[in-house]
């Protein structure tokens, strides 16, 4: 398993490239974030752990250029700035954990794992509709390669109308899908389900079929997957 | 004295209103104007109304003089047609008096009316009378039953009578006396009505033209209380300034807050790299040091945690809010706390299932929004066994709550007041500050609201927290 180690600090930097090594990984290491940019876009790596305060190019700044190259190394963000903003902030650019400073060596390892073995999840067939494409394997779904940030109700909505596109679905029909049995379901939560959906996938994929239930369709111009 | 400097209390400075000092000075003025006005139209009456009085006795002395005769040294009054001096006490009277000298007057001839009582004169009255004979002087006096008289009076000799003779006609004055008070009566409710109507306009002028003063102070309360950030009303110019001056004060404070947050919060970063160092140095060589080292860097860790949320949440009682809405903030966490946990629950992940009205606005900042709502969540998240629900809803006008519950194993009521302690840890097997509620409690508090925490029915704990909300 190859890990690019992205830190400034030259002792946290020595301590870290022993323990992973310790751990049997091989470690690159880039001391700033022009560096990492460019190892992290040429080099095949396993996982990337990104400290977000480094010179010349900020972290998130890093991660968010990598995710528009199409690089899905999955990251670990390594960050002093333990506030909710700075965590949804680092999601938002792309990352796919996150730990704050000062941390325990086990715990960084403990995550690191983690996210290996998450990557390395068995392949499912990706399911697209137009423009819109959702991936089972890494439970992302996207438009026009802009991931959308979904919640795993909203995934499992959008996914359960993926798999039905084109068809009417009634209401009853989809709340039995999202929840389990034993949840209390009042009257509007499709509605408000299928509105957040429409806020994030754009108003027009999602029809009302009035009185009967919603259509996921292609928009006009895309071909159907 | 003691009136001016009631006076004087009244007016002074920042004791009363505005609005009360401008009416309180015009009403002054309206008083005082209103009552001259007063006196002169009255005076002015009254003097008219005595003129005519006295010219109608003044003709009715000329004719006793004119018709008096003298036979064998004996005054004869003329007979005089006016029916009111012939019926007793009628109240127009006249005498004929003869003046010997030494101040004494006797009367010689009466009017009927007069039946059998005398006009008397003071002996200054007829000092007055012997210094200018022959000019018909003008008296007060009293007369039969006591009655107020006006009189004319005329010292003149008469050919054939020796010593100068005194021509008097009287009238009863009490119906002018009547009439001027009438009048008095009339023009002080006229005056009364014309001045409560100038200090009511003198109110509605003054209410009207400090209109942008109050303008100003709405805009202020509205600054404090978080609606709008900085005044944008269009003032006049003697107000302009104060409005400028006040905006470059609340930037300035603005400022000031910002940069000492973010001193507090670099201070506390910069702390956290050689505080990572230290704890992974201690782990690489195992020993009774590295075990001191360990505790006291995760004991550093908490106070810098919590120090540097304190400051936040002690700028945040003194920089002027925001309004931020809910359901954006909710959504982004919800996505990020699946993430965070998605190796929960044997790699399933949880859910959460959040709802939120879309026109929420919670009364501050959006950083504090997301350390509450995220806080409460994580610690959710920590106990769940993969599930947790998020509720916003609206309280009233200014309130709102969110109620997070999550379907763990839930907490015995006996530990609820200790999970919002300080570090207190409720489970060292799970990762984490422990500080999570009780962040959330101070940070609560600091925007006036509160955490209660309770079963949530589905099984787990159920955290709620009271918050302020933003009109809509």
């Amino acid at each position: 398993m190859r890990i690019l180690l992205v830190e400034d600090d030259p002792d946290l930097t020595r301590q870290l490239k022993l323990a992973l090594a310790d751990a049997g990984y091989a470690v690159d290491h880039a001391p700033d974030g022009e560096e990492a940019q460019f190892l992290g876009e040429t080099e095949p790596y396993d996982a990337v752990i990104l400290d977000l305060g480094l010179p010349k190019v900020d972290g998130v700044s890093v991660l968010e250029r990598w995710r528009r190259g199409n690089v899905a190394t999955p990251v670990l963000i390594l960050t002093a700035r333990a506030a909710w903003s700075d965590k949804v902030a680092g999601f938002d650019a792309g990352a796919d954990d996150y730990l704050a400073k000062p941390f325990h060596t086990e715990e960084l390892l403990a995550r690191l794992r983690a996210l290996l073995r998450r990557s390395a999840g068995h392949a499912a067939p990706s399911l697209s509709c137009g423009a819109l494409r959702l991936d089972p394997r890494a439970a992302r779904a996207s438009v026009n390669g802009e991931p959308l940030r979904l919640t795993s109700l909203e995934y499992r909505l959008l996914h359960y109308m993926m798999m039905h596109q084109g068809r009417v679905i009634g209401r009853t029909e989809l709340v039995e899908h999202l929840y389990d049995q034993d949840f209390d379901r009042d009257s509007n939560t499709i509605e408000v389900f299928i509105g957040r959906l429409r806020k994030k996938l754009g108003s027009d994929r999602i029809e009302t079929v009035r009185g009967l239930g919603y259509r996921l369709t292609p928009l006009e111009g895309e071909s159907a997957g | 004295m003691s009136l001016l400097t009631r006076v004087r209390d009244l007016l002074a400075p920042r004791k009363r209103s505005l609005v009360f000092r401008l009416v309180l000075l015009a009403s002054l003025w309206t008083l005082l104007v209103v009552a001259v006005a007063g006196v002169f139209v009255n005076s002015q009456f009254r003097d008219a109304g005595i003129r005519r009085f006295d010219q109608s006795l003044s003709m009715l002395t000329d004719d006793l003089y004119a018709g008096t005769t003298v036979e064998d040294g004996v005054v004869k009054a003329p007979f005089l047609v006016d029916i009111r001096a012939t019926r007793a006490y009628s109240g127009r009277y006249w005498t004929l008096f003869d003046s010997p000298g030494g101040g004494v007057l006797k009367a010689i001839e009466r009017s009927r009316s007069l039946f059998d009582s005398d006009l008397m004169l003071s002996s200054a009255q007829i000092d007055q009378l012997m210094a200018s004979p022959g000019k018909t002087l003008f008296l007060d006096m009293r007369g039969p039953q006591d009655k107020p008289l006006r009189a004319a009076a005329l010292l003149a000799r008469l050919p054939g009578h020796t010593t100068p003779v005194v021509f008097l006609a009287a009238e009863d004055r009490s119906q002018i006396d009547a009439d001027a008070g009438r009048f008095v009566r009339i023009t002080a409710m006229a005056l009364l009505i014309l001045g409560g109507g100038l200090i009511l306009a003198v109110v509605v002028q003054v209410r009207f033209g400090l209109a942008p003063l109050f303008e100003l102070r709405r805009e202020v309360a509205s600054v404090r209380r978080g609606q709008t950030e900085r005044l944008h009303g269009q003032y006049p110019e003697e107000l302009e300034p104060l409005a400028v001056e006040l905006n470059a004060l609340l930037a300035h404070n603005q400022e000031v807050v910002e940069r000492q947050r973010t001193h507090v919060g670099n201070l506390a970063h910069a702390l956290k790299t050689p505080l990572s160092v230290m704890l992974t140095e201690a782990s690489q060589q195992p020993g009774p040091l590295s075990a001191l080292v360990t505790r006291q860097a995760d004991v550093m860790r908490e106070q810098v945690d919590h120090h540097l949320r304190r400051a936040r949440a002690a700028a945040r009682s003194q920089t002027s809010g925001e309004r931020t809405p809910v359901e954006p903030i909710l959504d982004e966490l919800a996505v990020t706390l699946e993430r965070i946990f998605q190796d929960k629950a044997d790699g399933q992940g949880i859910e959460i299932d959040w709802r939120c009205p879309d026109d929420l606005c919670f009364q501050g900042e959006k950083q504090d929004l997301m350390e509450l709502a995220g806080n409460v969540m994580e610690n959710a998240g920590k106990w769940c066994r993969g599930r947790i629900r998020v509720m916003a809803t609206s309280v009233g006008e200014a309130r709102w709550s969110l109620v997070v519950d999550d379907d763990g194993p839930g907490l015995p009521p006996e530990r609820w007041a200790d999970a919002l302690k300080r570090g207190q840890r409720l489970d060292e097997h799970t990762p984490g500050s422990g500080l999570g509620l009780s962040i959330v409690d101070e940070l609560s508090r600091a925007y006036g609201g509160s955490v209660t925490l309770g079963d949530s029915p589905l099984g787990g704990l159920r955290v709620s927290l009271d918050l302020p909300r933003a009109p809509g």
